[in-house]
């Protein structure tokens, strides 16, 4: 096996440019060029569990295809174990794992076994040894015992600890998870969380983009937010709330707001942004201001005749500090 | 080496019990080639002796074809459907070793398509042919086999480059029937298409195939094998680089996935 190069960082990106050209228009046929990562630069330590953060068409999804040999760069570079992405991808599959999150990428009508043995013989897998790698994965993600029932018959969580299995196939130093708790529920969900956890803690050096704040907050060393194809901040997940440590959150519960009422609160001097979203059966208001005390006093004035739930102030977590940061950069 | 054949093994395996499972599949090799067949069998049975072969083996030809090259492209249109396109796509192993077991899956179930055509022939029509020469009919088999296996597998990857190939190149596995003569003589097309149909290596085949199970057939049959045999050399030569093609064109396109 041929050694790898010399390197500092198990990914390294500098100024990592991928556009797509499409075409508009029927008879009249016109080239359109959409920027989907607009220069990026990431250096990810050996054994980090790094995030990455954005909305959807931010350009997570391009980020990992071009990392995972899935796609070739406009411009920049782009290294996996030292490894350039573009002229060494033989090196780059044989040490990486990937999974993408969703129901697909599976062979339904197949075992859960055969999938395994399939991708372990398209990884070149020693038999001897994907036997024992497929046995101790299968234990391991808890799918033994129903690893030789069709996989249409598994549950969406089973399917996503498949794909995790698949993904580690080949034992790889790199891992890139693309959403990889999408759709699963909530103990789903946790219980992959805390296996990824601990596939950091043993070592490998994990990519993983997702859009649940919570989730990055819970498991990464370090996180990235991408918006537009380009990195608007970089940081542990503590820093990245520093970064808008002066913003507290106000919130409270309504049955209803009008859009004037929003303005009004939109309009005061110390807020940043107002966000509404709905749960259950009531409106939750979400203000991300400087003062939240004094917010607070000014909600009774303001909202004349509005009868409120619930009020609240507290810190801001990274999801506050997310929308401040796709919000300051759009 | 070793692990690159078993990947060409698994891939086999894992496509053909995928088309078992599959009830499209038996459209490719059991139902068209029968409706082909029946067709060939009412106009040719009656056209006389030496065109009873085209009747007896026309319609299997089609199916075997078809099947072969149709069902590599589905399959890697499949793989996209499934999401597994990427997957196969980034693996240590070359996608020609995966397309080679998925076309050899194809070619053993394409096979298939002679039992109900001949069986059809047979029962249905009391059509037989007794001047068959075992020998060359099983070369010329085998030369038709080939051939169709390479250009499965030198267009196979056609397909993933583009999510609309497929119309494109499924125009192409009706084409193939009249040029290179499965159901009629390549000497009843037009002069001018005639060229066309001597550069493709099935017309050589097939036209052995015919000749050896037809008692009146002349023609130097083994110039015939090899004229299949080095034109399909060419097109693996071309293959090569298509492959490198598909490669990098699929990577700037991004279009392995379904959007």
């Amino acid at each position: 096996m041929p050694s790898d190069p010399p390197f500092r960082h198990a990914i390294e990106v500098a100024d990592l440019r991928k556009v797509y050209t499409t075409t508009r228009g029927t008879f009249r046929r016109t080239k359109v060029e959409n920027v989907a990562l607009a220069g990026i630069d990431l250096a990810i330590a050996p054994g980090e569990l790094f995030g990455l953060l954005g909305p959807n068409g931010a350009g997570k999804t391009t980020t990992v295809k071009v990392l995972t040999t899935l796609l070739l760069p406009t411009s920049g570079t782009a290294r996996v174990l030292g490894h350039d992405v573009v002229s060494a991808t033989g090196d780059v599959r044989r040490r990486i794992g990937f999974v993408f999150g969703g129901e697909r990428g599976l062979y339904w009508r197949l075992s859960g076994y055969d999938n395994l043995r399939y991708f372990a013989d398209l990884y070149r897998i020693p038999p001897q040894v994907s036997k024992r790698r497929i046995g101790e994965l299968l234990e391991v993600l808890g799918l033994a015992g129903r690893e030789h029932d069709k996989v249409e018959g598994y549950s969406r969580g089973m399917k996503q600890r498949l794909h995790l299995a698949r993904g580690l196939l080949n034992d790889p130093d790199v891992l890139f998870l693309d959403e990889p708790t999408i759709g699963l529920d909530p103990v789903g969900a946790r219980d992959l969380r805390v296996l990824i956890r601990g596939l950091a803690d043993h070592g490998k050096t994990i990519f993983l983009t997702t859009h649940y704040m919570f989730e990055a907050d819970a498991i990464c060393d370090r996180v990235a937010v991408i918006k537009k194809g380009r990195i608007v901040a970089e940081g542990t997940p503590s820093s990245i709330k520093q970064l808008v440590g002066d913003i507290g959150v106000v919130e409270f519960e309504v049955d209803t707001i009008s859009q004037e009422d929003i303005e009004r609160l939109q309009g005061l001097d110390t807020v940043s942004s107002v966000v509404v979203t709905e749960r259950e059966l009531a409106l939750v208001v979400t203000i991300h201001c400087a003062q939240p005390a004094e917010v607070m006093t000014q909600l009774g004035r303001l909202l004349d005749g509005i009868a409120f739930r619930r009020v609240s102030a507290r810190e801001a977590t990274l999801e506050d500090a997310y929308v401040e940061l796709i919000g300051e950069a759009s | 080496m070793r692990s690159l054949i078993r990947a060409a093994w698994r891939s086999f395996e894992m496509s053909t019990r995928l088309r078992v499972v599959s009830p499209w599949a038996y459209l490719n090799w059991l139902v068209f080639p029968v409706i082909f067949a029946a067709i060939g069998l009412f106009v040719l049975t009656s056209s006389g002796y030496a065109r009873v072969a085209y009747g007896v083996l026309g319609g299997g030809v089609i199916g075997f074809w078809s099947v072969t090259y149709l069902d590599g492209g589905n399959s890697i249109q499949e793989e996209r459907w499934n999401g597994t396109l990427e997957q196969i796509f980034a693996v240590p192993t070359p996608l020609v070793v995966i397309v080679i077991g998925k076309i050899l899956g194809s070619l053993l179930l394409g096979l298939l398509a002679f039992i109900p055509t001949v069986g059809l022939a047979y029962f249905g029509f009391h059509a037989v042919l007794p001047a068959l020469d075992p020998l060359r009919f099983a070369v010329s088999l085998g030369v038709l086999s080939f051939s169709f296996f390479i250009i499965a597998v030198a267009l196979t990857p056609l397909f993933a480059i583009s999510r609309s190939a497929f119309t494109v190149l499924n125009g192409l596995e009706l084409g193939v029937y009249g040029l290179c003569g499965f159901m009629f003589p390549v000497s009843q097309l037009p002069q001018w298409l005639q060229p066309i149909s001597y550069a493709l290596s099935p017309t050589w085949a097939t036209r052995a195939l015919y000749a050896s199970a037809t008692p009146s057939a002349s023609g130097d049959i083994a110039g015939w094998w090899l004229a299949s045999i080095g034109l399909s050399a060419l097109y693996l030569v071309v293959s090569v680089a298509l492959y490198r093609f598909v490669e990098v064109r699929a990577r700037v396109s991004g279009e392995l996935a379904l959007a």
